[in-house]
C-alpha cells in the first residue's frame, strides 16, 4: 500500500512536470501559477520523505517480528521433545471426572485451664488438658483420627513425695481407623473409644459442662484395642433411628506378676500394648441405642451395652459389664441425661464382686426464661449426683452444682462446687475455662 | 475360644445383615414417601445434643467433610442423614 503510494506520488509529479513543460513550451506561465505549482512540489516531495521514513521502520519492525517467531518456534520444539522423552518414562492416566477425594488434614479438640482448691489444700492454677485430635481423611470412606491428652504436673519421686520440677504427661487416648463399609456398617479398629454407655465417646472435656468425670465411669475401661462395626438404621424420615456396635478387645487384665487374679490385680486400661494377649481370649462387647426426636430440640435417646472377657492370665476369672444410658432434651435449653453400670469381677480373694454406681446431670441454660438480659441469656445451671461403690467396703456419694458461662459457642468458662461423702472425701471447688476447637 | 467364636459368629452376621437389608431396599415396591427432613432440620436435631452448634463458617467445604465423616462414626448418624448435613454445613462453609 505504501509502496502504491510512492508510485503514484512520483507518478503524479512526472505528469505535473510534464504537463508544466509542455505548458511552457506552448505558452507563458504567470508567477502566481509557478509558486502555487512550486509549493504543489515541495509538499509531494515532503511526503514522500514520510512515506519512505516509515516504509523503513515498518520493515525494522517486520524483521523483528521474524526474529521473534523464530525463538518462539524453536521454544516450542524443545518443548515437544521433552514431552515426548516424559511421555516414554511414564505412561499417562487419564484424570477421573469431578472432584476426587483429596488427602484432608485438619486438627479439633479441645483445651482446659483451671482453678481449684481442694478443701484443707492451698488453691492453684493447673493447665489441665490440652488434648488436640488429628483427622486425616484418605478418601471418601476412610478417616484416621487420635486423639492425645498432654498435661503438666508437679514431679513425684519414686514413692509418690513431691520432688523438684515438672513433668508433662502424654497420654493417646485413642487412635483409630474408620472405614465406611456401606450406608450401615462401619468398621473401626484401633485404639477405640469403648461405647459403654456414651460417655466415653461425647465427653472431651469442653463438652462435659461440669469439670471432671463421673466417679462410676472408674469402673468401667474407657477405651481398649480391637476392632468394632457400628452403624445406625434409620426409622422412617423423622430423624429417629436405631445404633448398634460391636466389638473386640484385648479387655482388662491382671497387673500381677505372678499370675494371680484378685481384686487388687484388676488393670482396666493395661493390655494394649505389642506383647500378646496377656489372656488367652479377647474380650466382645456392644451397644443397642435408639434414637426418638419428635421435634428439633426435643429427642430421648436410650442405650444398653456390654462387655464381658477374661481378664487373669489364665483365662480362669471373667470380667463383665453392663450399662443402660439415657438422655433427654426438653427444648433447646433443658437436657437431662445419666447412666447406671454393673460389673462383675471374679476374683481370685474376694470370690465375684460388683463395683457399681450411676451418675445423672441435668442442665438449664436461662436463655429458656426469656429475660432481656445478655449477661444471663449465656449462663447456663448445671447440677449432678454421682456415686461409686466398689463393692469391697467403699462408697462415695457426691454433688455437684455449678454453671457454665458461653463466651462463644466453644469458650466456655465454668465453675462448680462439689460436696463429697464417703472414706477420705472431701469438698472442691473448680473453676474452668475451656475451649473447643 | 467360644468368646472367639460367639465375636466371629456375631461379626459375620452383622455383615450378612447389612447386605441382605442393602439388597431388600432395591426389592421392595414403592411406598407411599414421606417428608424428608432437609439439611438444616436434621442438623437441629442432630448436632446440638452434645455441643454447642458450630456454625457452617468456622470450616471450608474440604474440612467440613472430614469433620462429618469423624462426626458420622461418633455419632452413629445414618448416611443419608450425614450427607444431607453436610450439604447443609458446605452451603454457608468459610474458605
Amino acid at each position: 500500500m505504501k509502496i502504491r503510494s510512492l508510485i503514484f506520488g512520483v507518478v503524479t509529479i512526472g505528469c505535473v512536470t510534464s504537463l508544466v513543460l509542455s505548458l511552457r513550451a506552448s505558452a507563458a506561465v504567470s508567477d502566481e501559477d509557478f509558486n502555487a505549482l512550486k509549493n504543489t512540489v515541495q509538499q509531494m516531495g515532503e511526503r514522500i520523505q514520510g512515506l519512505e521514513q516509515t516504509h523503513q521502520q515498518d520493515q525494522q519492525q517486520i524483521q523483528q517480528l521474524k526474529q521473534q517467531l523464530g525463538e518462539t518456534q524453536t521454544i516450542a520444539t524443545n518443548a515437544a521433545q521433552k514431552a515426548e522423552v516424559a511421555a516414554r518414562v511414564q505412561p499417562v492416566h487419564p484424570v477421573p471426572p469431578g472432584s476426587s477425594a483429596t488427602h484432608n488434614f485438619t486438627m479439633v479438640g479441645d483445651a482446659e485451664v483451671q482453678f481449684g482448691k481442694v478443701d484443707g489444700g492451698h488453691s492453684a492454677f493447673v493447665l489441665a488438658d490440652f488434648a488436640p485430635i488429628f483427622l486425616f481423611r484418605a478418601s471418601d470412606d476412610a478417616l484416621f483420627e487420635a486423639g492425645f491428652d498432654i498435661t503438666l504436673q508437679n514431679n513425684t519421686d519414686q514413692n509418690g513425695n513431691r520432688a523438684a520440677g515438672s513433668s508433662t504427661a502424654l497420654n493417646l487416648s485413642f487412635a483409630q481407623l474408620d472405614y465406611l463399609l456401606n450406608d450401615y456398617v462401619t468398621i473401626v479398629a484401633g485404639d477405640m473409644l469403648l461405647p459403654l454407655g456414651t460417655y466415653s465417646e461425647r465427653s472431651a472435656g469442653w463438652l462435659n459442662k461440669i469439670p471432671d468425670d463421673p466417679l462410676v465411669r472408674d469402673v468401667l475401661p474407657g477405651n481398649g484395642v480391637g476392632i468394632q462395626l457400628r452403624g445406625s438404621l434409620p426409622a422412617g424420615q423423622s430423624g429417629q433411628m436405631i445404633t448398634y456396635s460391636v466389638y473386640g478387645v484385648n479387655g482388662p487384665s491382671s497387673s500381677s506378676t505372678n499370675g494371680t487374679a484378685n481384686a487388687s490385680d484388676l488393670d482396666l486400661g493395661g493390655n494394649v500394648g505389642n506383647t500378646p494377649n496377656w489372656h488367652s481370649n479377647p474380650g466382645a462387647g456392644g451397644r443397642i441405642g435408639w434414637f426418638y426426636p419428635w421435634k428439633a430440640h426435643y429427642d430421648l435417646e436410650l442405650g444398653i451395652s456390654g462387655q464381658s472377657g477374661e481378664w487373669s492370665d489364665s483365662g480362669n476369672r471373667l470380667w463383665s459389664a453392663a450399662v443402660v444410658d439415657a438422655a433427654l432434651h426438653l427444648g433447646p435449653s433443658f437436657e437431662l441425661k445419666g447412666e447406671y453400670m454393673n460389673t462383675w469381677v471374679e476374683t481370685d480373694d474376694v470370690g465375684t464382686i460388683s463395683p457399681r454406681g450411676w451418675w445423672i446431670q441435668g442442665a438449664y441454660k436461662l436463655s429458656g426464661l426469656d429475660l432481656e438480659f445478655p449477661v444471663i441469656n449465656n449462663v447456663e445451671l448445671v447440677g449432678r449426683y454421682d456415686t461409686i461403690n466398689n463393692n469391697l467396703g467403699a462408697k462415695t456419694d457426691r454433688y455437684t452444682l455449678g454453671y457454665v458461662y458461653y463466651l462463644s459457642n466453644t469458650l466456655l468458662f465454668e465453675g462448680d462446687y462439689e460436696f463429697l461423702h464417703g472414706d477420705g472425701a472431701h469438698n472442691d471447688f473448680v473453676l474452668q475455662l475451656s475451649y473447643g476447637f | 475360644m467360644g468368646v472367639t467364636m460367639v465375636m466371629i459368629g456375631g461379626l459375620t452376621s452383622i455383615l450378612w445383615s447389612a447386605e441382605l437389608i442393602s439388597d431388600s431396599k432395591d426389592q421392595k415396591p414403592a411406598k407411599k414417601t414421606e417428608k424428608r427432613l432437609t439439611g438444616a432440620e436434621l442438623y437441629a436435631i442432630n448436632c446440638n445434643r452434645c455441643h454447642p452448634e458450630r456454625y457452617p463458617t468456622e470450616w471450608n467445604p474440604g474440612q467440613w467433610k472430614t469433620v462429618m465423616t469423624h462426626m458420622r462414626v461418633r455419632a452413629n448418624l445414618p448416611a443419608a442423614q450425614a450427607k444431607q448435613i453436610l450439604k447443609y454445613l458446605q452451603e454457608d462453609s468459610g474458605n
